[in-house]
């Protein structure tokens, strides 16, 4: 149990006591690249989580309630992403939407928009892996509703889209939150994917994960810088996570 | 208010099929789970499509195959209350009664109805409590007011009081007849509780594996089964099989484990010919027990018998008898004043009294 602790707390204060050691690190906090780069991450993941929740609500909802053909490879294909490497998802994309790939080529022709080294191609990369986390945790949210409730309220005369938003969205929203939660975090840490498939530019497509591997390698900021963003995507971690504790504690807690 | 019901529907195992016409009045569902009785009535709140058929509800169709008429069960105007009740938890008393109303009244006009409606049912100043700080009993109240917020006429009720204890349910049975007169309320009502059958049903309908068996008025459908499967699924406890020994007009003699049974043959088809195999069915509280004894009392069926069994169920008694010479095994119940005037603790030996048109017989198929 203690070693396990260790094993968890020690990278947290290693980052934090390097952080205070060294005034170096303090000063990075605040470089262009940085700022730059936890911008570029914050607002893609957001539009991706957004998007997410636009498009994938449906999915998750019909995976909960409605019966067809075709159904169990639908959901299956859902949690492809979950367990395949990002990097995977990369080539995946690449292979698809690529200068040369199989819709990438004609798009490519058509419209001379290539998706390489933009930033449309890091949200597609972030939407790719993180939103079936969110369609999972919707899914079994949606699922945990009494069908009953459903069923009766079209008796009462509401239409499916009333159904959904006054019976079913206020018994699930906890779920999709967590979800949301999930999805927006995975997007926030996607490397692998992106890395492939949109490039590492700076101000287009670098995101802080892309930062932190480049300071790495000592090609910019160093290892200092590397600390510096780690520091920073830490910190926007656990806002989120205490903010979504306080949500959900206070929607189950007044009643 | 009428619900006219025919339909047909291919449903896993088996067919389902059914055919039946409810008018002001209680309609029980009755049988086994899984016979058919809740997607009767599915198939009637549009949740489940028929395959064939035609369902109208005060004369108008909401389903009918041939004019490819189907309409969503929105528009269908019936109260559903289902057996978890399925309250919407997140919603007030009275947010969960308005739900169903309709979208053009008033704030005002709405809170009145819905003041109304929990008056009606002994709900007062219960509008603003969340479902589940509620009783068992007051929960089903609310989904009864929410279903009746529709200002339906038609309810489907599928066995709203099973979760309930027993005193309980009483209440609300009486109550549900208490509303049926206030409201002139069509009730088609699933249950597979044989006593809830015989208080609330104006009408019996006896499913069996998707089909409905037998559809009529309560007593018809208590006394004179149409099949062994409706008497053995209604509680006929003196089943017996025999054999037609003559026929006199529609008059019967039956010939039943060596005893010789007269009974009158009551459907309106050809009666069975001396020969024929048929089933007997005898109530357990039409067979009546004498001190004296008889030898033969004209017009009527007399056996010697002893009491083998009896059990006390506190307001009657139901007592096995065994025929001292020939016949069948009769079962008779008995009401606790008659119990103790016969002075049956203490004495094994009477005389049973059947009449014959207390006797139906049912031509094996």
């Amino acid at each position: 149990m203690l070693v396990f602790v260790v094993f968890f707390v020690a990278p947290f204060a290693g980052l934090v006591v390097h952080a205070v050691q060294n005034r170096e690190v303090w000063k990075l906090l605040s470089a262009h690249q940085a700022r730059e780069a936890l911008w570029l991450s914050l607002w893609t993941s957001t539009l991706t989580v957004t998007l997410t929740v636009l498009f994938g609500t449906p999915v998750a909802y019909l995976l909960a309630r409605a019966h067809f053909p075709g159904k169990s490879v639908l959901d299956a294909f859902v949690d492809l992403p979950i367990v395949l490497p990002p990097t995977v998802a990369g080539v995946a994309l690449l292979t698809a939407f690529g200068r040369r790939g199989l819709l990438g080529q004609p798009i490519d022709d058509w419209t001379g928009f290539t998706f390489g080294f933009s930033t449309v191609a890091v949200v597609m990369a972030q939407l790719l892996v993180s939103s079936p986390f969110y369609v999972r945790a919707a899914k079994s949210g949606f699922e945990a509703v009494d069908q009953q409730m459903e069923r009766v309220a079209y008796t009462l005369g509401a239409s499916r889209t009333r159904t959904f938003f006054r019976i079913v969205l206020p018994q699930s929203w906890p779920a999709m939150v967590a979800g949301i939660v999930l999805a927006w975090s995975r997007s926030m840490g996607e490397l692998g994917a992106t890395l492939i498939f949109a490039g590492n530019l700076e101000g287009r497509t670098q995101t802080m994960p892309l930062a932190i591997i480049e300071s790495f390698e000592g090609s910019s900021l160093g290892l200092e810088g590397a600390i510096a963003e780690s520091l920073l995507l830490l910190g926007v971690a656990l806002t989120v996570l205490v903010l979504f504790r306080l949500v959900v504690r206070t929607d189950t807690g007044q009643t | 208010m009428s619900v006219s019901f025919r339909a047909r529907r291919r449903l896993g195992a088996f067919d389902y099929e059914a055919e039946f016409l409810a008018q002001d009045e209680i309609v029980v569902l009755f049988g086994h789970s899984g016979a058919g009785k809740s997607v009767t009535l599915q198939l009637i709140a549009g949740l489940m499509r028929p395959d064939d058929g035609v369902i109208l509800i005060d004369g108008r169709p909401v389903f009918h195959s041939a004019e490819m008429i189907n309409l969503p069960a929105q528009e269908r105007g019936v109260g559903y209350v289902v057996q978890d009740l399925a309250l919407f938890p997140h919603l007030t008393v009275a947010e969960n009664v308005s739900f169903g109303m309709r979208g053009d009244l008033s704030r005002a006009q709405r809170s009145s109805r819905v003041r109304e409606l929990l008056t009606r049912l002994g709900l007062d100043g219960f509008e603003g409590r969340k479902p589940r700080t509620l009783s068992g009993g007051q929960q089903q109240r609310v989904a009864l007011a929410r279903a009746l917020a529709r200002e339906s006429r038609v309810l489907l009720l599928d066995e709203p009081f099973s979760a309930l204890d027993d005193t309980l349910r009483a209440t609300l049975r009486r109550e549900l007849l208490r509303l049926r007169e206030e409201l002139g309320l069509t009730v088609l009502f699933v249950t597979h509780d044989l006593r809830e059958a015989h208080l609330l049903a104006d009408k019996l309908a006896v499913f069996d594996e998707g089909r409905l068996l037998q559809f009529g008025t309560r007593d018809d459908v208590f006394r004179r089964p149409v099949s062994r499967r409706v008497a053995e699924l209604t509680g006929v406890t003196n089943l017996w099989s025999g054999q037609v020994v003559a026929r006199e007009g529609s008059q019967l003699r039956i010939f039943v484990e060596g005893a010789i049974i007269a009974a009158p043959w009551n459907a309106d088809s050809p009666a069975p010919t001396p020969g024929a195999d048929v089933d007997l069915v005898v109530r357990a509280e039409r067979i009546n027990i004498r001190r004296d004894y008889f030898d033969q009392i004209p017009g009527r069926n007399v056996i010697q018998a002893e009491i083998i069994e009896e059990y006390a169920y506190g307001a009657s008694h139901t007592l096995r008898f065994q025929p001292v010479t020939a016949g069948p095994v009769l079962e008779v119940e008995i009401a606790a004043r008659p119990y103790e005037v016969l002075g049956i603790a203490t004495r094994k030996s009477f005389t049973l009294e059947l009449m014959p048109e207390d006797v139906h017989v049912i031509a094996r198929s």
